[in-house]
């Protein structure tokens, strides 16, 4: 079953977006930052999908995506990053990542699994 | 003929050209080479024998000579036999010459060696029979004397021959000569003319498949640099080509037609743009708004400054909405705009659909915002585009509509409750408000009593008002009643607070109030009304009311037009309660009118109402019936005549009373006026002395005279009559107009200065709050007949009631 890597600092966020996947059939594996998220995907082949905040402590959520392709190789795996705001930076360094989704906070859950619908087919 | 036609005939053309010459020159050749043969096999061996010849006579004349002269037998046996030999040579040489002799002259000579031959030949024979048989001085002569001459004779013809021989061998190599070099010429020129004949086809065929594809190419640059589809390349000949051009004329064709629909598409957007009220914008990548939008839009923002501006200063700047929507706002823009079109599907919740904002006059406007994404052929949103009303006015009126029909609604509650009980009603729920409020302000604490009774107060109200339906105030008053019940049973939620509690019973006070002013002002219900008595206070039809409030839910919030109407009718309707026509109003004055006339010994009048469109507030009913009541019976005892005098003055029998309605300069105007005899100013002038109240020597003008009879105590009439003389002179009438700010005049309507009797009409000016105008009302047809009214006849005693014309 294909899993999805939920990375968020803010365990409000993080849980609440676990939960809500969890009870909608969905296989979930939690990261607390960039970092961990990182290694999870390392250790973790089965992780088709991730969804990720923009901005953490210790490495933020583009700077991961970007080692993801970069470092691991791993051109696959789709990515729907959280955010509160956007930058044409960021926007650029997005697309040169291959990010497909951007799900501005605050969202509603049913957004999200509807995006991992479509993001996973 | 197509160009793979013509192709096909210059490769055949070419072929049969190289036939042709390689035919003709081997032709040619083969006569050459016969002609070579006969030189070399005919002429040249001839040409040489003849020379032999010529030597062969003379060996044989050696040999004779030698056989004669050698006196051995042997020797000249074997002279004889060589001579023998070179006689047959000889022979043969001559008939070879016979046999390649050519033309008379050769043929001739050779005859003439041939005799020659002949005789020769004899004579030799003779010379070696003598010689053998010994006789060798016989020998000698004959042989000196025939051979050697005729041997000399041969000699002379066989040169001759060779001569001849050698000039025709001249001949025929000069001849051979010139027919190799005419063949050469000859192949030479036949080649030339073979290859300008297949080159000038080439060069035809080259032209006319190079210059129309060069028209083509050229048309082909012409229409991509100036963009002129109406360009189109000529076809001179239907081959491959040809078709080619049409084909390519119609692709041209094509897409003028379609870029004439291009052009009328850009051209009805445009249109729709400069025209739609209705501000369009898209925003492009970096949030910057695209210079095509609507014009509307510079109306929308005031600002021509538009096109390249940021998206966000142009529509949020001085809005109500906070920095972190706008910041949410930004974020989806920019996580939609190059993005997959799914990515406005998940935010697009997060824009603004509606904002307050302040433009730089101050003013606030209210914008509707929709938002929908462009996409392009990959479903990726290239632009956003925002579509902006302006429905300041629209909520406006929303709002007004909403305030109406609860107004509407309540006023429906009121009308089904009696004068009487909705009088009641009130008066008893304000004692319980003060009651309450009385209890609340004496109680700092809460006390369960006094919650009890705070309880039971407003559920008496809640009760009383629930029974007469008056829904609005139900609920407000339940509201509060339950408040009570929260606070004595679950006192943990809610606590004894004054300032609230007194803060809610004012809430139902203003409703209260609210029906209780709807009540006396809006439908002059004021007081108890008469108690069994007929209420005599609706002056708008029930049913109208429910009609206009059907109305009002009926029109859509979203729409400005509908909204504009209800609320137009709506206003009418409001303004028209408590109205009625002065018809109405006077409906007692004029139905006493007929018996008035027969105790005056009179015709009823006709009276001619013009009421020009307006109705009065029946707050005003009251002072129109005292003034006009007077000012009417005045008119019919004074002023009109009995049938006799009119008959004699050749006025009809009847009088005619005309009253008219109309507003000026702010004023509610009411005009009465008689066709009788006019204001008696003499008399009131005689009067007015009698009365002391002017003097003898007064100089006064007729409207001072007319002005008189509104001095207190002035009457004119001779005695008291049934009808006017009641005491109340038009001192009183004055009176009551001036206690409603309003004023009574006398104007004279005819120029006869100075002249005993003058017409005038009294004019009666009242403030024009107390009259409503109907205009562009829209009443059911019943009500809408009794409005078109003005003329009502009162010949005979029944009150009938024309339409006017």
């Amino acid at each position: 079953m294909a899993q999805i890597l939920v990375v968020d600092d803010s365990s409000t966020v993080r849980d609440a977006v676990a939960e809500f996947l969890r009870k909608n059939n969905l296989d979930v594996v939690v990261a607390v930052d960039g970092k961990d998220g990182l290694s999870k995907l390392k250790n973790d082949s089965g992780i088709k999908l991730i969804v990720s905040d923009v901005n953490m402590p210790n490495m933020d959520g583009l700077t991961m995506v970007e080692k993801i392709r970069g470092e691991l190789g791993n051109t696959s795996v789709n990515v729907i990053m959280l955010t509160t705001e956007s930058s044409p930076s960021l926007k650029e360094r997005g697309k040169a990542a291959g990010i497909k989704g951007w799900i501005v906070k605050p969202f509603k859950g049913d957004v999200v699994l509807e995006s991992i619908k479509k993001l996973l087919v | 003929m197509d160009i793979k036609q013509r192709i096909t005939l210059l490769i055949a053309l070419s072929v049969m050209a190289i036939f042709t010459i390689g035919g003709s020159s081997i032709l040619l050749s083969k006569n050459n080479a016969a002609e070579v043969k006969k030189v070399t096999e005919d002429v040249l061996p001839s040409a040489l024998s003849s020379a032999d010849l010529v030597s062969q006579v003379k060996e044989m004349q050696l040999i004779t000579m030698s056989m004669i002269s050698t006196p051995d037998t042997n020797l000249a046996n074997q002279a004889k036999d060589k001579l023998l030999i070179s006689k047959k040579n000889l022979q043969d040489g001559v008939d070879f010459q016979f046999a390649h002799a050519d033309g008379n002259t050769q043929h001739g000579l050779i005859v003439q060696t041939k005799e020659n031959l002949a005789e020769y030949f004899s004579a030799i024979d003779e010379t070696v029979n003598f010689k053998l048989s010994g006789q060798s001085d016989i020998a000698d002569a004959t042989y000196f004397g025939n051979v050697v001459v005729l041997q000399r004779e041969l000699q002379q013809i066989v040169d001759t021959l060779r001569i001849e021989k050698s000039r025709e061998k001249d001949l025929a190599i000069a001849e051979l000569n010139n027919n190799l070099s005419a063949t050469v010429t000859g192949v030479t020129l036949l080649s030339l003319a073979i290859i300008i004949g297949l080159g000038a086809f080439g060069l035809i065929l080259y032209r006319q498949i190079i210059y129309p594809i060069n028209r083509m190419q050229e048309a082909t640059t012409e229409i991509a640099s100036s963009q002129d589809f109406t360009h189109r390349v000529p076809v001179t000949r239907m081959d491959e080509i040809g078709k080619s051009i049409v084909a390519f004329n119609i692709m041209i064709e094509k897409i003028e037609e379609n870029s004439i629909l291009l052009k009328q598409k850009t051209k009805d957007i445009h249109t729709m743009l400069q025209n739609m009220p209705q501000g369009i914008l898209t925003i492009a990548e970096g949030n910057k708004v695209h210079p095509e939008y609507s014009a509307y839009l510079e109306t929308i923002f005031d600002t021509q400054e538009i096109a390249g501006q940021n998206f966000m200063d142009l529509v949020f700047a001085n809005s109500d909405m906070g920095s972190d929507t706008l910041s949410q706002v930004e974020a989806v823009a920019a996580a939609c705009i190059s993005e997959d079109q799914m990515n406005f599907k998940f935010n697009s919740h997060l824009l603004a659909d509606e904002i307050k904002k302040t433009m730089p006059d101050g003013h606030i406007k209210i914008l509707d915002l929709s938002w929908s994404p462009i996409l392009d052929e990959n479903d990726h949103v290239i632009r956003l585009m925002l579509c902006i009303r302006d429905v300041t006015e629209l909520r406006a009126l929303a709002a007004e509509a909403t305030k109406q029909k609860r107004e509407l609604e309540i006023i429906g509650e009121i009308l089904s409750v009696t004068q009487e009980k909705f009088h009641e009603f009130i008066i008893s729920a304000f004692q319980f408000l003060d009651e309450n409020e009385k209890l609340i302000r004496d109680n700092l604490h809460q006390n369960n009593e006094v919650l009890t009774q705070l309880f039971r107060n407003m559920h008496t109200i809640k009760g009383n008002s629930r029974t007469y339906g008056l829904n609005h105030l139900t609920n407000i008053v339940h509201e509060v009643e339950q408040e009570y019940v929260c606070l004595r049973e679950c006192n943990q939620e809610s606590v004894w607070n004054q300032d609230v509690l007194l803060g809610e019973l004012h809430s139902v006070r203003e409703v209260l109030e609210y029906y209780s002013n709807i009540n006396e002002v809006s439908l002059g219900r004021k007081g108890p009304g008469r108690r069994g008595g007929i209420e005599h206070f609706l002056m708008v039809d029930k049913r109208q009311i429910m009609q206009t409030i059907h109305h009002l839910e009926k029109a859509t919030y979203g729409n400005i037009h509908d909204l504009r109407e209800a609320h137009g009718a709506v206003s009418k309707t409001l303004r028209l309660l408590g109205t009625e026509r002065i018809i109405e109003t006077l409906e007692g004055v004029f139905g006493s009118l007929p018996s008035l006339a027969r105790e005056l010994g009179k015709i009823p009048p006709i009276v001619d109402i013009q009421e020009n469109g307006y109705v009065i507030h029946s707050q005003a009913s009251s002072v129109l019936k005292n003034v006009f009541m007077h000012l009417i019976r005045n008119a019919m005892d004074h002023g009109l005549e009995t049938p006799e005098e009119r008959i004699a003055q050749n006025k009809p029998q009847a009088g005619l009373i005309s009253l008219e309605m109309d507003v000026q300069d702010g004023m509610l105007q009411i005009k009465l006026s008689d066709d009788g005899r006019g204001l008696a100013l003499n008399r009131i002038r005689k009067m007015a002395i009698d009365r002391m109240l002017v003097s003898h020597d007064d100089s006064l003008t007729d409207q001072q005279i007319a002005n008189l009879i509104f001095l207190p105590g002035f009457t004119t009439a001779s005695s008291v009559t049934e009808v006017s003389g009641r005491g109340v002179g038009m001192d009183a009438v004055k009176d009551f107009i001036y206690k409603e700010k309003g004023t009574i005049k006398i104007r004279f309507t005819d120029g006869n200065i100075g002249a005993d009797f003058r017409q005038f009409e009294m004019v009666v000016c009242l403030p024009e709050m107390l009259a409503e105008s109907i205009d562009g009302v829209h009443f059911h047809s019943a009500y809408q007949d009794k409005f078109d009214l003005a003329m009502v006849d009162f010949k005979s005693n029944e009150m009938t009631i024309s339409k006017q014309a």
